[in-house]
């Protein structure tokens, strides 16, 4: 625990000296005029602090994108080209029932601190990630059916991996397991500590791992700079080893204008952040004057998405805000096109379909129901359910002379979504419902939807992963994030049930033609029963500086560029420091 | 007799002020919710009476033309003009042919909204909500401060130590405690209260702190003991002689407030506690501003700050001291500065 | 003397603890609690109740406060749940930052309010009138837009560095070199503090000289033939500052505790910034340390206020 008193923490000045002492003992910093070859760095931005330094405990986007860059997996899922690559496990079989895996590891491949890595490293982090004691954020996605997967380790340098039931993925879900070096956790996971380890008060040197770089140093608030981690196991095509960058900073730059700002001053390269719609055309005339790269990334995976609570002790007095002919009246009454102009400035695509945007082409259903802008066909579904303007006030009433109105919660301070919110109030009073937007600030926000205290939601989602079987807590009924009504003992109607059988089993499926026309039927009967509406898809645009050589920016957030770090370079010709 | 005039001036402009809020719904052009689809970030389209080609007509604007959407970039089109009509539309003035999209003198936001009807609009709302906080702040802040700066002792040290507390203990907490016990929707009027209620919270410390110095200060002057021995009683000494000379402070601290209380309402609709988009405010019009790229491109989005400005303008030469120059041995010969008398009396 | 300056310690001593714990109690009752903030929609609730139980969030909010109380006497402030890292080193990290930040932005706003205020209220004419229609500008443009402006600029003449403390090659600089890194950043931040702040005393400052060049000692002054200069810098300068003197502390205290807007704008690593991200995760803990730094710099701020009025204005000294 913490010790105010007992122990007076260094002042940051007395800090900054020491950093200094240690940095000229070994020469480090000081620019050497004499070495021509100068050192390659980029630097590249995060928006907050990272919260540690362990993805095992924590679930924050910087402390995911940070492991991107200094551990490493046995596999690793390609993100632009969604293939399986090959990483610190070098080969690959399947026993014929797909359920036993057997995995080569790479040789002579060392930590950060030069301890060999090993089977036993792999045993310890599925140890780790199934603790109960650490209740590791990652550990629902390394579970098949709920259930943990069966690892021995033969050998030194083999892991038999066991599935406890036929699973589609199959070993993509390594990815999301960064191994961890058991030489300096193992006691930490013993004694119970595991939790506190790799906090932001742990001195870097401790945090080793198998990925490309190394924390060079983490001064809080300000920066983190990694270095290269000289034991990478990565050479490129020439032999040359990897990471090619000698040196990677990363600035903590909370506010996004002040980010946007650095990179037009060409003070950072590349940040973590999509570009918003309204900062596209000074980018764009940044790019144009040859200062920055954009890069199109196309249709985004996450779109805007609209529900209604549909638990079902919700809205008891207002029965029909659970009729499906109100969420097809809704979307049809929404001009998809006018809301990508007006809410994202243009830069998004109309979608209409079952969650899985253009974006996810492996998914991605073609021939859904569709519901085009027809605010006539939505007035018709109201007078369906019995919504039908009688003191014609411009309102429709339900059968007890009740108006029909509902309010939709939204977050504060994000205006994308304030914007679609008004627009979708807008587009709804003109079929005559009566929506209030009611923004809220994110933690109230979250409070209400987790206790179901609302009526309908306008929020965004972030897609973690494109294949479904690894968000079955979306589809499922019994699924956390199966917002509209989460965790269901047995589904509540028959397109649910059907959904949930579909589901289990294109998971359970091992062939991905035949997973992907399960998963198509999916999306069907989610359109027809549309209980999550979506507008628009954001187009995404990522902006890079003309220094910046090898990037492979990738829609999956949030490591859109450091999710392939060890080849990024600094451009031939640019590298006289700024 | 020159900072009468002002006092005038500033009092003209505030009663102009409040007018032209009153009549938004008659002088804004269009209706203050309404999104325009292809005009967000429009620029102004002011009215001309020169053509381009030189030619002199009624008044008029050129028709504007969405050139990229993604760019926000638009053109207007010198070809045709389209004339302004007066007292025809139920409106002061407005545009006759509306095929072309409507008429936003001010340009418009991010959403497509009207700037020019959002700010009149949000006159309503800003200049109301400053008015009734800053009275109420000053009122609690003058009770307290003028209580603890003439009773002194132990009645001093509480009051000001609960202006300490009061201080300390940002809003911010208080208000995210508060929104979860209120229901989701609120009227305009009952935030318009709750906010009213919060901002004289925030400001009345202040106030008072300032108050209690000159206070205390004065009660022990010559003037001050003299109504004392000749049996005033602390009540009648405090309001005739005492507080009289804490106008200009008091002054001074409205001049300060107003605008806080303008700017600081964007801050508590940011938790929660804040207008619907459909009822404007200057706090989060500026707010929306707050972009570089608006700031750099479309500077529109800036007015506004020159209507707070306008406001806190209008409050200070209307209440305000105006600068005394130091008079001139002559002028004291002649009789002295004749405003000086007051405070001796 | 000693007898007061006793009291106002003790004082401050309860400032702090209502302070942090009326801001740890309400930062409970606000919606939502740490683990269902930083999880959101992604834990199960099985996961969700193991998280709570292991910061302690799942007893009831009595037990926890007196939990943290009985520690906080000890000046164990807790450990921050969204860091992991003790709370008091984390508020006195960024503190120190701060109060690097605020002493150059009270400087800066002293020096340009005071004499703009003492000159706007000792003269007529055109001169007068820009002071303080300059004033009035900065009092009507939100600190968000402001400093926004300054980081623009910054960007876009190279002036100035576009936000930070320190570069990051200047930690393995001299100490002087460290030093003049901070004191190239400082500017940018600082400026964005300090022009409402000064616009602030320009407005008090200037009606205290008008209030002062009206009573009859200055006038006294001018007929014994003080000369003008004299009459304003010395005689009624000092008479004129007690209104300024009296909000110099609470000034002094909220800039000590952290503005937020310009703290995230200009990338200045300070207390504003970690109290709104711990008050955004509802990290409890750390908001408490946050709201006691706070306290205790506004009890500081006051007391200097008071000395500050007693010095100004004999007749404010009181026993």
């Amino acid at each position: 625990m913490a010790r105010f008193r007992s122990l007076p923490a260094p002042h940051p000045i007395a800090l900054a000296l020491l950093a200094l002492a240690a940095s000229g003992a070994c020469g480090r910093q000081t620019p050497a005029p004499a070495a021509p070859p100068a050192p390659r760095e980029l630097v590249s931005s995060i928006r907050a602090e990272p919260r540690g330094f362990n993805r095992y405990t924590g679930r924050d986007s910087v402390t995911e994108t940070i492991t991107h860059l200094t551990q490493a997996r046995l596999v690793r899922i390609d993100r632009r080209t969604q293939e399986l690559e090959p990483w610190l496990a070098e080969s690959w079989s399947a026993s014929p029932n797909g359920l036993e895996w057997t995995l080569k590891l790479r040789q002579g491949v060392t930590f950060s601190d030069g301890q060999p890595f090993t089977s036993a490293d792999v045993l310890f982090s599925f140890r780790a990630v199934y603790d109960p004691g650490v209740a590791s954020p990652i550990g629902e996605a390394m579970r098949v059916g709920g259930k943990p997967l069966a690892v021995t380790a033969p050998d030194p340098s083999t892991v038999v991996i066991r599935f406890p039931s036929p699973f589609g993925p199959g070993i993509r879900l390594l990815d999301n397991l960064p191994i961890l070096a058991r030489h300096k956790l193992e006691a930490a996971l013993d004694s119970g500590t595991f939790a506190e380890a790799w906090s932001g008060s742990t001195p870097v040197s401790d945090i080793v791992g198998l990925g490309p770089f190394v924390i060079e140093r983490y001064e809080p608030g300000q920066r983190l700079v990694f270095a290269r981690n000289p034991r990478y196991w990565r050479w490129d095509e020439s032999g040359k080893r990897l990471p090619a960058l000698d040196r990677l900073t990363l600035e903590i730059v909370p506010d996004q204008n002040a980010e946007l700002l650095r990179l037009q001053a060409g003070q950072i390269d590349f940040t973590q952040t999509e570009v918003r719609p309204e900062d596209y055309a000074t980018l764009k005339a940044a790019a144009d004057a040859g200062r920055i790269t954009l890069v199109d990334l196309g249709v985004g995976l996450d779109a805007d998405s609209f529900w209604i609570n549909l638990r079902p002790g919700a809205n008891q007095a207002r029965p029909w805000l659970h009729r499906v002919e109100l969420r097809r009246a809704i979307a049809h009454a929404v001009d998809r096109q006018a809301f990508a102009d007006t809410v994202f400035l243009g830069a998004a695509t109309p979608v209409d379909g079952a969650l899985i945007t253009p974006g996810n082409s492996r998914w991605y259903a073609t021939d859904l129901p569709r519901h085009p802008y027809d605010p006539a066909a939505a007035a018709a579904l109201l007078e369906s359910i019995g919504l039908v303007d009688r003191d014609g006030d411009g309102v429709r009433e339900d059968g007890h002379g009740a108006d029909a109105s509902f309010t939709v919660l939204t977050m504060k301070g994000n205006s994308l979504l304030e914007r679609g919110a008004a627009f979708v109030r807008d587009a709804l009073g003109a079929i005559g419902l009566r929506v209030d937007v009611a923004p809220l600030e994110v933690g109230a926000l979250i409070d209400r939807i987790e206790r179901g205290d609302y009526e309908a939601v306008y929020f965004r989602f972030l897609t973690t992963d494109l294949d479904p079987a690894l968000n079955m807590d979306l589809w499922l009924s019994s699924g956390g994030a199966h917002v509209w009504n989460p965790l269901q003992r047995t589904p509540a109607t028959d397109w649910e049930r059907e959904i949930d059988r579909l589901m289990h089993q294109q998971a359970a499926t091992l062939d991905h033609a035949k997973r992907k026309a399960l998963f198509d039927q999916v999306q069907r009967i989610f359109a027809e029963h549309v209980p999550v509406l979506q507008f628009a898809a954001p187009r995404i645009y990522v902006a890079l500086s003309t220094r910046v050589a090898n990037a492979t920016p990738a829609l999956l957030r949030p490591a859109v560029v450091l999710w392939n770090p060890d080849r990024l370079d600094v451009r031939e010709g640019k590298r006289a420091s700024r | 007799m020159r900072h009468v005039s002002a006092r005038a001036i500033g009092i003209g402009l505030l009663v102009l002020l409040c007018a032209v809020a009153l009549a938004a719904p008659v002088l804004a052009p269009n209706d203050p919710g309404t999104s325009f689809r292809d005009r967000a970030f429009a620029p102004p389209m002011l009215p001309r009476i020169v053509a381009a080609d030189g030619s002199w007509h009624a008044p008029f604007v050129y028709p504007l033309r969405l050139a990229d959407r993604l760019e926000q970039r638009y053109e207007e089109d010198r070809s045709r003009r389209l004339p302004l009509s007066f007292f025809a539309c139920g409106r002061f003035v407005c545009l006759e042919d509306e095929r072309d999209g409507p008429w936003l003198p001010l340009g418009a936001d991010a959403a497509g909204r009207d700037v020019l009807a959002r700010l009149l609009f949000g006159a309503r709302t800003s200049l109301g909500l400053a008015l009734a906080a800053s009275l109420a702040a000053i009122l609690l802040g003058v009770a307290a401060g003028s209580i603890a700066g003439y009773a002194g002792g132990p009645a001093d040290e509480i009051l000001m130590r609960v202006a300490e507390f009061a201080l300390v203990l940002p809003a911010v907490y208080v208000v995210l405690a508060l929104r979860s016990v209120l229901p989701l929707v609120l009227t305009p009027w009952t935030t318009f209260s709750l906010m009213t209620g919060i901002f004289a919270l925030v400001g009345w410390p202040w106030v008072a702190r300032a108050v209690r110095g000159t206070i205390a200060a004065e009660a022990s002057r010559d003037y001050a003991v003299a109504a004392r021995s000749l049996g005033a009683g602390p009540a009648r000494v405090l309001f005739v002689h005492l507080l009289p000379a804490c106008r200009n402070l008091v002054a001074t601290h409205a001049v300060l407030l107003v605008p806080g209380f303008v700017l600081s309402e964007a801050t508590l609709s940011y938790l929660g506690l804040g207008f619907p988009d459909t009822v404007p405010s200057w706090g989060s019009m500026l707010q929306d501003a707050a972009n570089v790229n608006v700031l750099s491109r479309f500077p529109w989005m800036l007015l506004p700050a020159a209507a707070i400005f306008l406001v806190t303008l209008a409050v200070n030469l209307s209440l305000g001291r105006q600068a005394r120059p130091v008079p001139a041995p002559a002028q004291i010969a002649a009789g002295g500065d004749p405003a000086a008398g007051r405070i001796g009396a | 003397m000693r007898g007061y300056l006793a009291r106002r310690v003790l004082f401050a001593a309860m400032l702090v603890f209502l302070v942090s714990s009326a801001a740890m109690l309400l930062t409970h009752l606000a919606p939502g609690d740490f683990v269902s903030i930083t999880t959101g929609e992604r834990a199960s609730p099985a996961q969700a109740a193991q998280e709570r139980a292991r910061y302690g969030l799942d007893r009831p909010i009595v037990l926890q406060y007196l939990g943290w109380l009985s520690r906080a006497v000890r000046l164990d402030l807790g450990d921050s749940l969204l860091y992991r890292r003790p709370v008091g080193t984390l508020v006195r990290e960024r503190a120190a930052n701060t109060a690097l930040l605020a002493l150059a932005a009270l400087a800066l706003a002293t020096l340009a309010g005071l004499p703009a205020g003492v000159y706007s209220g000792s003269r007529q004419g055109a001169g007068a009138s820009v002071v303080r229609g300059v004033s009035l500008v900065l009092l009507s443009l939100p600190s968000l837009v402001t400093s926004l402006v300054l980081v623009l600029v910054a960007a876009r003449t190279g002036w100035f560095p576009v936000g930070g403390m320190v570069s990051a090659s200047s930690t393995g600089a001299s100490l002087a070199g460290w030093w003049a890194d901070v004191a190239w950043h400082l500017p940018l931040p600082a400026l964005a503090l300090a022009l409402p702040l000064a616009a602030t005393l320009e407005r008090l400052q200037s009606q205290a000289m008008a209030d002062a060049l009206g009573q009859p000692f200055v006038l006294a002054a001018v007929a014994r033939g003080v000369p003008r200069r004299r009459v304003v810098w010395r005689h009624a300068l000092r008479a004129s500052l007690s209104p300024v003197a009296s909000v110099y502390g609470y000034v002094l205290a909220a800039l000590l505790s952290g503005s937020f807007i310009v703290e995230v704008v200009t990338s200045w690593p300070g207390l504003g910034r970690l109290l709104y991200d711990a008050l955004r995760a509802r990290d409890v803990y750390l908001v408490a340390g946050c709201a006691a730094a706070g306290s205790l710099f506004l009890a500081m701020g006051s007391l200097v206020s008071d000395l500050a009025l007693a010095w100004a204005d004999p007749r404010m000294r009181r026993g």
